[in-house]
């Protein structure tokens, strides 16, 4: 082995793995530093969890050899890799969320000690060793249910803390984060690394990469598409479109949107002065026919939840919501798709489509009046049609109407979802953050979309953490502030150079937190 | 804070309606609260809480058991046709002959279970008929009275530990079943908070595949759990019929209706049918209440039918208690899948 390798403690090198048919890995080479922050990026089914899973035993590597801590191995298995201080924290967290943060944190070392009988005083100590070294005060007896998700996160690292681990895998640890605790979790992250620990992070937020990556290696397909290391990541704005570039393989402009051509000056939305405590208050906004209307701010400051309310989810305490001249109260989903409001959300798995059903129940399931008789017996020649049309229409990738939307890619999942709402003719179509998850080769192709859906005279509230794809989308955007519209940025105003930066300043800008809760 | 913790579980809901509930009968009826009832309450709630204990395993390892009571009835009845074709009469003899059948059944049970991944409440349901069905060909049905049954099991079933006369001369004891009830409930206590495989059990209920993650083997506890469950049924299978001195396999109260009304019972008690959390103190105070409603209507001048109307309410009641807490703070936190 090359003297150089020396100071790495995981080189993997040639790694192939194949699933029948299908190469997932054609040869992938893959190395971490003693201490360092190593960003692993791609697109859906470049092969990043593929790798991992080989790296931590799970898989075995078909051609390739990985070398941990100076040993080699061409096999490896689960028990091995975790004796080299591989440890792994999945996207689910894997935590047992009616059982005891302690108990979730010292669980894999008390079944790796093999213990028939538990002594929970160890359990406690190991327990707090782990949040002692993290820096960390948590409730050992609370359950993992009563906990917020990134205080869970830090759960699942106490976990691995507890295993001794060298190399920490973290599968996109911070998707469900606020802005607060990401930067909490950031920062835990880079202390551990200055404790001589080696963290893998696998993100798609290129912000996040930016900020926290010593070095990126990014896949396409299945191979090395490219690398980034300290000198190139210096240069921000050119590190980003290289990282774009290495994942797709090509450069990506998104199309302005523009609706000279249907603006109308109908306004089809008017909210006013609404007001829902503590979640957001005095709310003033208009939306036209056909315009996109950006609303950003961090998780938490209002722009969900005041989605949430007009969808009549939230019912607000005060204030008023116009809807085509007519005053509308929102309390449930039912009467604000009857005043043809239609919301598509960000959990998009769990509430934006049936994982478990076909594309063409998935449709169906919103456009019953359509493709049953007189009798309300749903036509299946009808159904059919129709899935096959909303299928062309979206232009989603599947082998027919009869998959599993589970068997879809974000992006295709995301199509079936917002084909489904257009369906219902909606004058108000809310879309929550609806790219998250999605490959950014797909995004342009959601995007087109929905300026298509725009140009149809449907008024379209875009609610997205990604600045880029408001800019690109929004003719106006309204940014949210710890409960408030600070600032709606105008046509003109969108249209500027540095608007970027200031919208990113305003979602920034510190309000003082009420009533944060610390534990 | 520790009081409010303390109200958001359901064993507390449940001994306060139990508590009120004593109070009102006494108060109607002196007999309840004599020493004497208290005595035939203990016998009688022995049985339901050995099965409970069983029951509530499977319902924290997130599986649902329907079998349990063809199970006892099958391996009581295996055992005493056995000491009765040999002439054994002896009571160790019965409970290790009818624990070694329970526990085969209960094999049975975890390998449908694990090999095919069949969920348990359908995998249950089946193989509680196949078992009613290979009783009746294999080993008959024929009733056994109390003449003809093994005398040490007779004699097991009327043992007092003590006895007392009272003042106008009657006399009664507490029944020595307190006895392997008390050793099985703390031997369940044991294994569900202080070993690896109770702790097993609850990860696995809580998560099927964080459980594996965390290098649990699933197999080697859902085999040990089934065992063991169709070995607590046995126990009290041979109890029951020691208690009641005859048997009539399929005729005996046991079969088609105990399940539910036991299964019943240790959700009252707090344990999550969705798995993953169940404490003993909860499941002895769920079955207590189904006892005493069961049993003590009659002195409230209710005819005993009503006791299914108010262990459903009390169900229900408990079912809403914990429900309602638990979307207010989702809605608080505005989750709503």
């Amino acid at each position: 082995m090359a003297e150089k390798d020396k100071s790495k403690v995981l080189c993997a090198r040639g790694i192939v793995k194949n699933f029948g048919g299908v190469r997932a890995l054609k040869g992938v080479d893959f190395e971490v530093e003693h201490s360092e922050i190593h960003c692993l990026c791609g697109e859906n089914g470049c092969g990043k969890s593929t790798l991992i899973k080989v790296i931590s035993g799970v898989h075995e590597a078909d051609e390739g050899t990985i070398l941990l801590n100076g040993n080699s191995y061409t096999k490896l298995n689960v028990r091995q890799s975790i004796n080299e201080g591989i440890q792994v924290i999945y996207q689910d967290l894997s935590l047992f969320s009616r059982m005891t943060v302690a108990e979730n944190i010292a669980i894999n070392k008390m079944v790796g000690l093999d213990k028939k009988i538990i002594s929970w005083k160890e359990v406690r100590r190991i327990a707090q060793e782990q949040l002692d070294r993290i820096g960390v005060a948590m409730n050992l007896k609370s359950t993992i249910e009563e906990l917020s998700i990134s205080n869970r996160q830090l759960v699942a690292i106490c976990r691995a803390l507890s295993m001794d681990a060298k190399i920490l895998f973290m599968d996109e640890p911070t998707t469900a984060l606020t802005h607060t605790e990401v930067e909490r979790l950031l920062a835990i992250v880079t202390n551990l690394k200055e404790k001589g620990m080696s963290i893998v992070f696998v993100s798609h937020k290129l912000d996040e990469v930016m900020k926290i990556a010593d070095r990126v290696t990014i896949f396409r397909d299945g191979s090395n598409a490219g690398k980034l290391d300290g000198k190139e990541l210096e240069n921000k704005a050119e590190a980003e479109k290289k990282l774009v570039y290495y994942m797709t393989g090509k450069d990506i402009e998104y199309s302005r949107y523009q609706n000279h051509e249907v603006k109308s000056n109908k306004t089809v939305l008017k909210v006013k002065d609404l007001t829902r405590i503590p979640h957001y208050e005095e709310i003033n906004l208009s939306l036209q026919e056909g315009e996109i209307l950006g609303i950003t701010g961090l998780l938490g400051s209002g722009r969900t939840e005041f989605a949430l309310s007009l969808f009549g989810l939230n019912k607000p305490d005060s204030g008023s919501i116009v809807v085509e001249g007519k005053e509308f109260t929102p309390d449930n989903p039912r009467k604000a798709i009857a005043n043809g409001i239609a919301l598509v959300p960000e959990e998009r798995q769990s509430q934006g489509v049936f994982m478990d059903r076909t594309i063409e129940d998935n449709i169906a399931s919103v456009a019953l009046n359509k493709i049953s008789d007189r009798f309300g017996v749903v036509q299946n020649k009808d159904s059919a049609k129709l899935a096959e049309d909303t299928i062309a229409l979206w232009n989603v990738k599947t082998s027919g109407k009869d998959a599993l939307v589970s068997q879809l890619s974000g992006g295709n999942q995301q199509k079936v979802a917002l084909g489904r709402w257009a369906l219902v003719n909606p004058r108000i179509l809310i879309l929550d953050s609806p790219t998250v998850g999605v490959d950014i080769g797909s995004k342009s192709e959601i995007y087109e979309k929905i300026q298509l859906l725009a140009k149809k005279n449907i008024g379209i509230i875009l609610i997205s953490d990604d600045i880029p794809e408001l800019l690109a989308n929004s003719n106006r955007i309204a940014v949210f502030n710890s409960g408030k519209i600070i600032k709606v940025f105008d046509e003109e105003e969108v249209e500027k150079d540095g608007v970027r930066q200031e919208i990113e300043e305003i979602i920034a800008i510190k309000v003082p937190e009420k009533g944060e809760n610390a534990s | 804070m520790k009081l409010k913790q303390l109200f958001k579980t359901t064993q507390i809901y449940v001994l306060i309606i139990l508590i009120v509930y004593c109070v009102l009968v006494s108060v109607v009826s002196p007999q309840f609260a004599t020493l004497e009832n208290m005595f035939d309450i203990v016998r009688n709630i022995s049985v339901s809480l050995i099965f409970a204990m069983g029951v509530m395993l499977v319902l924290i390892s997130d599986g649902i058991d329907v079998s349990f009571a063809i199970v006892a009835v099958f391996s009581a009845y295996a055992a005493i046709l056995v000491m009765k074709s040999t002439g054994i009469n002896n009571l160790l003899f019965a409970f290790v002959m009818a624990s070694a059948v329970g526990a085969l059944l209960g094999l049975f049970n975890a390998l449908i279970i694990h090999l095919f991944q069949i969920p348990t409440f359908i995998a249950t349901l089946g193989t509680q008929t196949m078992f009613i069905g290979l009783l009746a060909c294999t080993l008959g049905t024929t009733t056994i009275k109390t003449p003809q049954m093994p005398t040490c099991l007779v004699e097991f079933g009327a043992t007092k530990i003590f006895t007392i006369v009272d003042e106008s001369g009657k006399t009664f004891g507490l029944y020595i079943y307190i006895i392997p009830t008390a050793l099985i409930v703390g031997f369940t206590a044991f294994l569900l908070y202080k070993t690896k495989f109770g702790r097993s059990l609850v990860a696995m209920g809580n998560s099927k595949e964080a459980a594996r993650r965390a290098g649990y083997n699933l197999f080697k506890t859902r085999v040990i759990l089934y065992m063991l469950v169709g070995i607590y049924a046995a126990i009290a299978g041979v109890m029951y019929v020691a208690q009641v001195a005859w048997i009539a396999p399929l005729i005996n109260n046991l079969v088609g209706t105990i399940e539910l009304t036991i299964i019943a019972s240790v959700v009252i008690g707090g344990t999550q049918l969705t798995g993953g959390y169940g404490t003993i103190v909860g499941t002895i105070l769920g079955v207590i209440l189904m006892r005493i409603f069961s049993s003590t209507l009659i002195f409230l001048g209710l005819s005993s039918s009503w006791s299914d109307f108010f262990l459903g309410a009390v169900m229900v009641i408990c079912i809403i208690i914990t429900s309602i807490s638990r979307n207010r703070t989702r809605k608080k936190l505005l989750i709503f899948d």
